[in-house]
């Protein structure tokens, strides 16, 4: 009996723990924001970086109100997305990922370009973690291309990626992960979460229908969603279950 | 072999092009979206708006950004968790981007770079525009090869968009 109080009482320490390492997360977070993957701008340190179709550029924001531009790089061609990771940047444009180092926050040095074998032209939001760098190859529209794909790219040598796994998916956008856990954005089969213990062996757990999802933005406790009419907020408190908590048109 | 190979060129180009080059009946156009100047300029806040065409997303403290595609950014207030609230809508005339940092909200209207200061985010003051910064719509042509389109004129203004539309001639635009 007093094992099970014991038991009980531990149990609600460790829920109102919980709670409060989420809220001390959220006051922890004042310092610095988060994008999504999807995006065009994005802040590493004292730096703005941007990306329009062919130019990478290094805004200042040491003055963070008027920030004054340092560089403008010729990065490649049909840029679309930039993703922070580390002292990387990853650009993702219709054709190649472009991976710059900005160990001189400056001046961002090419790296490396990752070419997907499979998939000639696509759009391509990434995400990197460790090792690896996950894009979604979109292959509807203006992107061209004939098959969307989830490919993993093994990046240990930054120099030379290697695409490792490719795999299906219908119409994909964004994507992001928590622990080991891959969340991507598709327009017919919603939010689908995979399993990326082994990055290079993704598994499908669940998907998540009934909107078109654009991107995600996994910020402490919360994945934030982006979907064609709005905001919808998960508790991924457990990253591989998902609990709905509202959304916001 | 040679007529062979020509052919199955031409066959391509038939396939690929066929979407565009229909001269009998409808044509898909992309035509260009012009923003006045004076439309650039005016940054306002405004009262929660429905969501319309949603945009990029962007998180900071226990606020959430959500741009609303060409035409501002609504501010979601997310500090009481499961009940996260707009609470404002910036107005920023064809803004597509956004990032925060230590109070200050980096965006663009058209081309330009724009600085908010959002520290009292119901007073937000526009501290720094640089003109021409984020190029990312071009002047001159759509962002798609193998297409038909409007010729752009400068004299009407910024161009802010290529929307498609269907139109029963072609005009003399073509990338």
């Amino acid at each position: 009996m007093i094992k099970l109080f014991t038991l009980f009482a531990f149990i609600l320490v460790s829920i109102a723990g919980l709670k409060c390492s989420k809220q001390n997360a959220m006051a922890a977070a004042a310092p610095a924001g988060q994008g999504g993957s999807m995006a065009r701008f994005t802040i590493a340190g004292n730096y703005l970086y941007t990306v329009d179709n062919e130019k990478l550029k290094v805004f200042s924001i040491a003055d963070p109100a008027n920030p004054i531009l340092k560089k403008s790089i010729d990065a490649g061609f049909e840029i679309e997305t930039i993703y922070p990771f580390k002292d990387k940047l990853f650009l993702g444009s219709t054709s190649v990922i472009h991976i710059f180092s900005i160990d001189d926050p400056e001046n961002p040095q090419k790296l490396s370009t990752a070419i997907s074998p499979t998939v000639m032209r696509r759009c391509d939001p990434v995400v990197a973690k460790d090792n690896v760098a996950f894009a979604t190859l979109r292959t509807n529209g203006p992107c061209g291309g004939m098959e969307s794909k989830l490919v993993a790219f093994d990046i240990t040598d930054i120099t030379a990626p290697v695409q490792r796994v490719s795999w299906p998916v219908s119409e994909p956008y964004g994507l992001g992960y928590a622990d080991s856990v891959l969340y991507v954005c598709d327009r017919y089969q919603g939010l689908m979460i995979f399993n990326i213990k082994d990055p290079f062996d993704p598994g499908i757990i669940n998907s998540i229908p009934g909107d078109w999802y654009f991107d995600v933005i996994p910020y402490y406790n919360t994945l934030i969603c982006w979907v064609s009419d709005g905001v919808v907020l998960y508790d991924i408190s457990n990253p591989a279950i998902p609990q709905f908590i509202a959304k916001i048109t | 072999m040679r007529t062979s190979l020509i052919v199955f060129l031409g066959t391509l180009t038939l396939v690929c092009c066929n979407r565009q080059i229909d001269r009998t009946g409808v044509n898909e156009v992309y035509v260009p979206v012009y923003a006045q100047l004076s439309d650039l300029e005016a940054i306002s806040l405004q009262p929660p708006q429905s969501t319309v065409r949603a945009g990029k997303i962007y998180a900071y403290g226990s606020y959430i950004f959500q741009n609303e595609l060409n035409s501002g950014i609504h501010i979601i207030d997310n500090s009481t968790f499961g009940n996260p609230k707009k609470v404002a809508f910036l107005k920023i005339a064809y803004s597509t981007e956004l990032a925060v940092k230590g109070s200050y909200l980096y965006t663009n209207s058209a081309n330009d770079l724009v600085v908010l200061d959002i520290h009292d985010p119901k007073h937000p003051v526009e501290t720094t525009r640089i003109k021409g910064a984020f190029p990312l719509i071009n002047q001159d042509y759509p962002p798609f090869t193998n297409v038909y389109f409007v010729c752009a004129d400068p004299q009407k203004g910024i161009v802010v968009d290529w929307q498609l539309q269907q139109m029963s001639s072609l005009p003399s635009c073509r990338r």
